[in-house]
């Protein structure tokens, strides 16, 4: 990363977008007590894509030199000259926003060794075994991530981001009935480790209660399949704001035959419902993944995709922008420097009501209360889903048995029609990737909903 | 430094530096890549890449380092980390690397594409899908060609070299319908030339006829427990699953698999023939190596219903005293059953065509659930409407106890050799 990007700007013949980028993370993990992976990643380079009469050239090099550069440049603007050639399209320029320049200040101050942190998750393990013996297998795993990107851009956008993630996930495992029940919980999110972990015995709270929830998980029972009243704990939120609508209102997926293009400023949700794709700051904090410019140069700004139950708008890169006729909004993010910008999301969520969450499960007479999300999906046609590892029934206003690892699905702005409490308590999901055709951290966050959805079950 | 080079000299560096065990892998990979966006060819993409992974062992203690670069200095410097990386971690008598075997050289695909010919197949694949299947929508497709030159040496005098190119493309679609559009699908498929049109490739003909039906979709009726005729590109996703939570490293170690004492006994249904064939010709892509430094062999897991191997690596097989895998797994190939498609799915009384999985992950005791994507209705053995909004529940080891059939024909997906599977069991609610 010690390249100055602005002495290649000469090479540049059409439009063009120069990326020197180096990703960083240290993977630490004991399972069942035994200490299996010690590795750190690093990935670096150089990517350059050039824009010409509608089609784009992209080439990428590990080598962030001079002669890297100027092969990237070169190999992209070939393959945009070649496709062009073939293709003979014509297209207008790019939308020229204001020149962007952004410079987050570099990490001062080493983080801990490997030694440290080894002890340290060596301690954690040694915790949980030595409290809960009756567990068939544990994994206690620390994934610290750091991402440095330069941008030049023949608009003259430049700058230097950085972005940092500490994460711990635990994991338990017991035996029930000779069958594995399990569940597991990330903690940590953006900025750096000792930041988040302080002391081994910080987490210890945290354990014993997930510990708690694996006891009562080990006697659930199969949801009742069928549309039900559930509550959706903030994590979930997070998620359904992220698969559900953030997807769909991608504006490559607009363009596509989305079920939301043909909604703009429509009711899609219930007036309670507002949501937002926040660029670096939001509710007056900053945002669990930030991003002040995004790897077109543009500005990012925040996306306001539904408010007060109304469709308003769509995410955007600058060739999304220029065809539907509105500013760019900065979502084209690119995760290593071998990648394509893509539109992406940012930091999606819902935002907060003025219910109480204990007054929601309160009022539910039949339902489910859905606490922790794992893995999701979503549609054009708004359908989503994601599995669900940790959940209560509700009767008569309170929490009853656990239930088994289920998934939740539906229409999404059929879903949100049916909101009907919002609750003022609101919760980031930090440890979020996206995968669309590249992994990207994103940020996924939201409230508890009262709404129906179709669950998974027996 | 050429890349056997290198590698060759970072490892004599690992060992020179007081690593008592040793393991450098370097892969350089070229790969150029086309891709359509919403109908239209819009990039091409040319990526050039390097990955150095140094492993050290001493005293027992295991690190690890994956660099992307390839010249001395970096890997002077990278020595040194991973032993320090070492270092720091704890002891675990399972580490080790893998045991001499004679030095090898594995050849197989292209040196180079064609990129003349990947763009006149492109454009064919597009203008043949706009004529026979009006109503698909291209919502993106890539088609790649990479070329990858892998060198691993451990400090037990293993020393393999593997060159390895193809092509692989891969779909994404919808259909119209109305104003929008259906649910999208997926698939793709891998191949060494370019010799046959992309539309003739996988399964790809198959589900854009399906696509281009126009039916308007409609839950399943009602909540019941049915049958499901699962299609061979959801069949791999199923079989990762079901390998995933029975007989690999996670739930061998862990003691927590079903499956861990029933090795040569019946697991599945005896209809089931299911070998993981990385080297078999039929297989185009596959792999020489596994992750862990052995030449990989062929294997069958599943022969008729018995369980005939675990998928554990060098590291599981000393954790738990079970044999090791003789491979990494996947490169499926299930032996072709009886009957063909047809007769097949007129036995189906009530359940669905699943043609795609959308769900949570399997629990660890293969419970799953999810929606039933791109899907099917069928009764009486028609295939009746197709399905939205319908979700599907069972347990994955249930499921391929209960398979009642195996069609005759497969799909060829180039790293996958794989039939229609009709099983029992399933809950379905729409």
């Amino acid at each position: 990363m010690n390249i100055d990007l602005s002495s290649f700007k000469s090479l540049f013949t059409d439009y063009t977008e120069l990326r020197c980028q180096e990703n960083n993370s240290l993977v630490i993990s004991f399972f069942k007590g035994n200490n299996t992976t010690n590795t750190r990643l690093s990935t670096s380079g150089v990517s350059a894509r050039v824009y010409k009469d509608g089609v784009w050239g992209f080439a990428s090099s590990p080598e962030a030199n001079a002669d890297g550069v100027k092969f990237v440049v070169t190999a992209a603007t070939d393959n945009a000259a070649f496709l062009a050639a073939k293709e003979r399209q014509s297209a207008p320029p790019l939308p020229r926003g204001a020149v962007v320049v952004h410079h987050d200040p570099p990490l001062t101050t080493p983080p801990p060794s490997p030694e440290q942190l080894v002890a340290f998750l060596q301690e954690i393990d040694r915790y949980i075994a030595g409290k809960y013996p009756n567990l068939a297998s544990r994994t206690v795993t620390l994934n610290r991530t750091e991402l440095k990107k330069a941008l030049l851009t023949s608009d003259g956008a430049s700058a230097f981001s950085l972005h940092t993630r500490s994460l711990i996930q635990i994991g338990l495992t017991v035996e029930h009935d000779g069958a594995p029940v399990s569940l597991q919980e990330v903690f940590g999110g953006r900025g750096r480790f000792e930041t988040h972990f302080p002391t081994p015995d910080t987490l210890y709270p945290q354990i014993d209660q997930l510990y708690e929830h694996l006891m009562r998980k080990r006697e659930g029972v199969y949801p009742t399949a069928g549309l039900k009243t559930c509550i959706l704990a903030p994590e979930l939120t997070g998620i359904l704001a992220h698969e559900a609508i953030g997807h769909t209102c991608e504006a490559d997926l607009v363009l596509g035959g989305s079920v939301a293009g043909t909604k703009l400023d429509q009711p899609v949700a219930s007036p309670l419902v507002s949501l937002v794709d926040f660029a670096h700051t939001a509710l007056g904090e900053a945002c669990p993944v930030p991003i002040y410019i995004d790897d077109e140069g543009t500005s990012a700004t925040d996306a306001l995709l539904i408010d007060h139950g109304i469709l308003k708008g769509f995410l955007h890169n600058k060739e999304t922008a220029r065809h539907f006729q509105v500013p760019p909004t900065g979502n084209a993010r690119a995760f290593r420097y071998s990648d394509e910008p893509l539109i992406r999301m940012r930091n999606t969520a819902i935002l907060p009501g003025k219910a109480s969450l204990d007054q929601m499960i309160a009022s539910l007479d039949d339902g489910y209360y859905l606490m922790r999300p794992s893995n999701g999906q979503a549609d054009a046609t708004s359908e989503f889903m994601f599995g669900v590892t940790l959940g209560y029934e509700v009767k008569n206003g309170r929490l009853g048995r656990a239930i088994k690892d289920t998934t939740i699905s539906g229409l999404a702005f059929q879903v949100l029609q049916t909101v009907n409490e919002v609750s003022r308590e609101f919760k980031w999901l930090s440890g979020g990737m996206c995968g669309k055709k590249q992994l990207i951290p994103v940020g996924l966050g939201g409230p508890a909903l009262k709404c129906q959805v179709m669950i998974g079950g027996r | 430094m050429s890349t056997k080079e290198l590698n060759t000299y970072a490892l004599h560096a690992l060992t020179q530096s007081g690593a008592e065990k040793a393991e450098a892998i370097l892969t350089r990979t070229e790969k150029t890549e086309m891709n359509l966006e919403n109908g239209a060819l819009k990039l091409i993409r040319t990526t050039v890449d390097h990955h150095l992974r140094l492993t050290a062992l001493q005293n027992q203690r295991r690190g690890s380092l994956l660099l992307n670069k390839s010249d001395r200095s970096v890997v002077d410097a990278a020595v040194q980390e991973v032993l320090a990386i070492a270092a720091a971690a704890a002891p675990d008598p399972a580490h080790d690397i893998a045991e001499y075997q004679p030095a090898k050289t594995f050849n197989k695909g292209g040196t180079a594409p064609d990129l003349d010919l990947m763009y006149q197949r492109f454009k064919t694949f597009t203008s043949e899908v706009a004529a026979e299947f009006p109503r698909i929508v291209l919502l993106n497709a890539h088609l790649d060609f990479t070329r990858q030159t892998t060198c691993f040496q451990n400090s037990n005098g293993v020393d393999f070299t593997v060159n390895q190119g193809g092509y692989r493309f891969a779909v994404t679609f919808s259909a119209q319908e109305g104003p929008g559009s259906s649910s999208f699908n997926h698939t793709g498929f891998f191949t060494l030339d370019l010799d046959e049109e992309l539309l003739n490739g996988g399964s790809l003909r198959i589900l854009l006829d399906q696509a281009n039906r126009g039916q308007t979709p409609r839950k399943s009726p009602g909540k019941f427990t049915g049958e499901v005729l699962i299609t061979p590109d959801c069949l791999e996703d199923f079989l990762h699953f079901l390998l995933e939570i029975t007989i690999s490293d996670g739930p061998l170690i862990a003691g927590t698999s079903p499956f861990r004492h029933s090795l040569n006994q019946l697991v599945v249904s005896p209809r089931l023939t299911l070998a993981c064939c990385p080297v078999a010709p039929e297989i185009s892509s596959g792999y020489f190596i596994t992750s862990d430094g052995y030449e990989a062999q062929n294997a069958t897991i599943f022969a008729n219903g018995v369980l005939k191997s675990f998928l554990l690596s060098q590291y599981g097989a000393r954790r738990t005293g079970l044999p090791r895998g003789a491979n990494d797994g996947g490169a499926f190939v299930v032996t072709p059953g009886d009957h063909p498609l047809t007769v097949i799915m007129k036995k189906v009384k009530k359940g669905l065509l699943l043609n795609r999985f959308s769900g949570g992950a399997p629990s660890p005791n293969g419970d799953f659930s999810g929606v039933a994507k791109n899907s099917f209705y069928i009764e009486d053995g028609k295939i009746q409407y197709p399905l939205s909004e319908t979700m599907i529940a069972g347990n994955l080891i249930s499921l391929f106890q209960s398979i009642a059939a195996v069609s005759r024909e497969r799909i060829d997906f180039g790293s996958a050799l794989l039939p229609w599977i009709h099983a029992h069991g399933v809950t379905i609610s729409g």
